[in-house]
């Protein structure tokens, strides 16, 4: 055990020795978030209404459905996003657009069937979707309610009925910040344990240390828990210092239960694994290094880093389902913003399932040894 | 060890060689690059294992996995082009190493052994290569090793810093350890190896001191006339043998019995004598021309 502390300690000092390794885990993600945050700005969110219209004849929205879009856009109150027909799970979409683009999330649903219905004298309903606890609620679904019935008036046929049903849905008001945040603690511990390995097994080789180190009691066992102590502890800083700046500056309020801590152990095992197998394969270190950087920043862009992955093409959201990464991020954000503890829970399964794999793989790969 | 060989697929590495140290010598593995001298050493430090053939190192059989770390708790090992962590200084370094053994030598103790006092807690990053050199050494003493295996520990060095390394090796001999010592520098293993084994392509080709070798493979002497021209020639008496012209102007002579005497009283009356005048004891890069057609090369291996 002392064997392993002091391969953690020499890790650590190393780390905190180098300005370079210090900037990448802790001053590069304060500086994406302060950037990100800026950009995509933190203000109020009300008024927005994502509407979907799935009245379709002819891949066109029906006159009917079009006018009543018109009748709510006329009013002026709302910022009104249109929600593709086709999307079937209109809800989860807007969740992630809303968030992306810092709006409110409300949805409108003008169902199949609406003018058909209208021209039958058959009640048609429209859905809205809504958090009751969003404070500009009552006064959105007044607007949408007063609209619905005048454009009901209005129609030649004054007979129908047509009503607007409530649905509510659970928000947690999230912002385009709440959203990044986990995903920047997920890019770091990405590139701090894939780069991190590549530079202790693929560096240190070319330096002779590890062909040092075999030649002495030290276990190939012992050399990775120690790379593996060092990496929980470099997350553990950089998850209090994004966090910690992220509450302070943003105001975001992130849950840390045991999914979180599963998701970041499993982190600290998966990516040093990834890292290792590379090392292994690429025994060069120069060239370990770039295929270190060909996979860790790809990744991050598709695994859901910076945007969320369903608002991304079909095939692309096919590759982030095979990313790693893909499970840490979203586990992060279902634990410590949605506070989803059953999807906090599938993650977590799937990346510590992948942790032990790629953990495995790569420490049976290392050779410890010459051949 | 014992016949030992080492086989990558139809490369043979090493083959079947066999010889001995005895406690306390300063043992020098000679030969050119890719004789198969870190392979050997590789195998003696258990991280290679023998396609064929024994070794034993301090007692322990280097094949068998339960003496394997005995041996590594009592040998030091400094490997060919060894680096210590960079952002290290030169005492956590020798601690840092010293932890992976149950028991450590005192780090002041190695650090004054290897005459970096000044430099103990400077990082390892900012040493030149001959005082990073004398940290692995330090670190490859740090468990008090009985036997300390040093691959090539002057290959890259300066003169002044080759130097440097020797004198601490003569320090370790004085201590009594027995240092295994490769290198593909005559000079090296002639000021200081007690014995000497030659090694060429995975076979040993010759063994036994310095002077033993040069006695039986260095061939004759050599009287060296220096700065004597083409025209120096005509000065030597007749019947001596074959006088080569080399580096341009000196005059080579390989002597024979009793030539020395007989050449000298007779270039006493010519411009010769003038000249600078010396006669060469063979070398073990003599030995190695003579038993192996070639010289030693420079590069890595």
């Amino acid at each position: 055990m002392s064997r392993v502390y002091t391969i953690v300690k020499g890790h650590v000092k190393t780390w905190f020795r180098s300005k370079s390794t210090i900037f990448w885990t802790l001053a590069f993600p304060i500086l994406l978030i302060v950037l990100f945050g800026a950009i995509f700005g933190t203000g109020n969110t009300r008024f927005d209404l994502y509407v979907q219209n799935q009245d379709l004849t002819a891949n066109a929205p029906t006159p009917s459905s079009q006018g009543y879009v018109a009748a709510l856009n006329h009013t002026g109150a709302f910022n009104i996003q249109t929600v593709p027909a086709e999307m079937s799970n209109p809800v989860s979409y807007v969740r992630d657009d809303a968030q992306l683009h810092n709006r409110g999330q409300r949805l409108l649903v003008i169902p199949v069937g609406f003018q058909n219905n209208l021209t039958n004298r058959k009640p048609a309903d429209i859905q809205l979707y809504m958090d009751q606890s969003d404070q500009a609620s009552p006064s959105l679904a007044g607007v949408i309610t007063a609209v619905t019935s005048s454009y009901a008036a209005s129609l030649s046929n004054s007979t129908v009925s047509l009503s607007v049903q409530q649905v509510p849905i659970v928000t947690h008001n999230t912002r385009y910040i709440d959203f990044f945040i986990p995903g920047v603690i997920g890019m770091t511990l990405l590139t701090s344990g894939v780069f991190g390995a590549v530079n202790t097994n693929g560096r240190y080789r070319e330096l002779k240390i590890i062909k040092k180190l075999a030649t002495t009691p030290l276990s190939k066992i012992e050399w990775i828990l120690g790379m593996v102590g060092y990496q929980m502890f470099l997350a553990a800083i950089s998850i209090t210092v994004i966090l910690l700046f992220g509450r302070f500056v943003f105001g975001v309020t992130a849950t840390i239960d045991i999914y979180t801590i599963g998701l970041v152990v499993a982190a600290a095992l998966l990516f040093p694994g990834i890292g290792m197998v590379l090392a292994n394969f690429v025994k060069d270190a120069d060239g370990a290094e770039a295929a270190a950087n060909a996979i860790t920043f790809p990744m991050m862009f598709l695994a859901g880093t910076f945007w969320p992955t369903e608002t991304m093409p079909t095939v692309l959201k096919v590759i982030a389902n095979y990313l790693p990464l893909t499970y840490i991020n979203n586990g992060l954000r279902d634990a410590m913003i949605y506070l989803e503890p059953a999807q906090a829970l599938t993650n977590t399964i799937i990346a510590l399932g992948l942790a032990g794999f790629f953990i495995i793989l790569g420490s049976v790969l290392m050779s410890w040894k010459e051949e | 060890m014992n016949n030992l060989s080492k086989k990558y697929g139809d490369t043979v590495a090493v083959n079947g060689i066999s010889f001995g140290l005895s406690k306390g010598e300063v043992f020098a593995f000679l030969g050119p690059n890719g004789a198969g001298k870190t392979t050997t050493v590789e195998i003696l430090e258990c991280l290679r294992a023998p396609t064929g053939g024994q070794a034993k190192v301090l007692d322990y059989d280097v094949s068998k996995r339960s003496d394997q770390s005995e041996i590594r708790k009592r040998i030091g090992v400094l490997p060919q082009d060894f680096n210590a962590i960079d952002r290290l200084t030169v005492r956590e370094n020798i601690d840092y190493f010293g932890a992976m053994y149950d028991h450590q030598l005192d780090s002041d103790q190695l650090i004054e052994l290897v005459d970096l006092k000044d430099k103990r807690d400077e990082q390892f990053k900012t040493l030149s290569g001959g005082l990073k050199q004398r940290v692995g050494l330090a670190v490859a003493l740090v468990n008090d090793p009985a036997l300390v295996f040093l691959d090539e520990p002057t290959t890259g060095l300066d003169p002044r810093a080759r130097r440097d390394v020797w004198y601490v090796i003569e320090r370790l001999k004085k201590q009594g350890k027995t240092v295994f010592l490769t290198t593909h520098y005559m000079d090296e293993a002639e000021y200081l190896a007690d014995t000497v084994s030659i090694i060429d392509h995975g076979q040993i080709i010759a063994s036994g001191t310095p002077n033993e070798l040069i006695d039986a493979h260095g061939g004759k002497k050599t009287l060296v006339i220096r700065e004597a021209g083409e025209d120096g020639l005509k000065f030597l008496p007749p019947g001596i043998s074959r006088p080569q012209l080399k580096n341009e102007d000196d005059i080579y002579i390989p002597l024979n019995n009793g030539e020395l005497t007989t050449i000298l009283i007779a270039i006493g009356q010519t411009p010769l004598a003038n000249k600078e005048i010396e006669v060469r004891r063979p070398t073990l890069d003599d030995v190695f021309l003579n038993l192996t057609g070639r010289r030693v090369s420079e590069e890595g291996e």
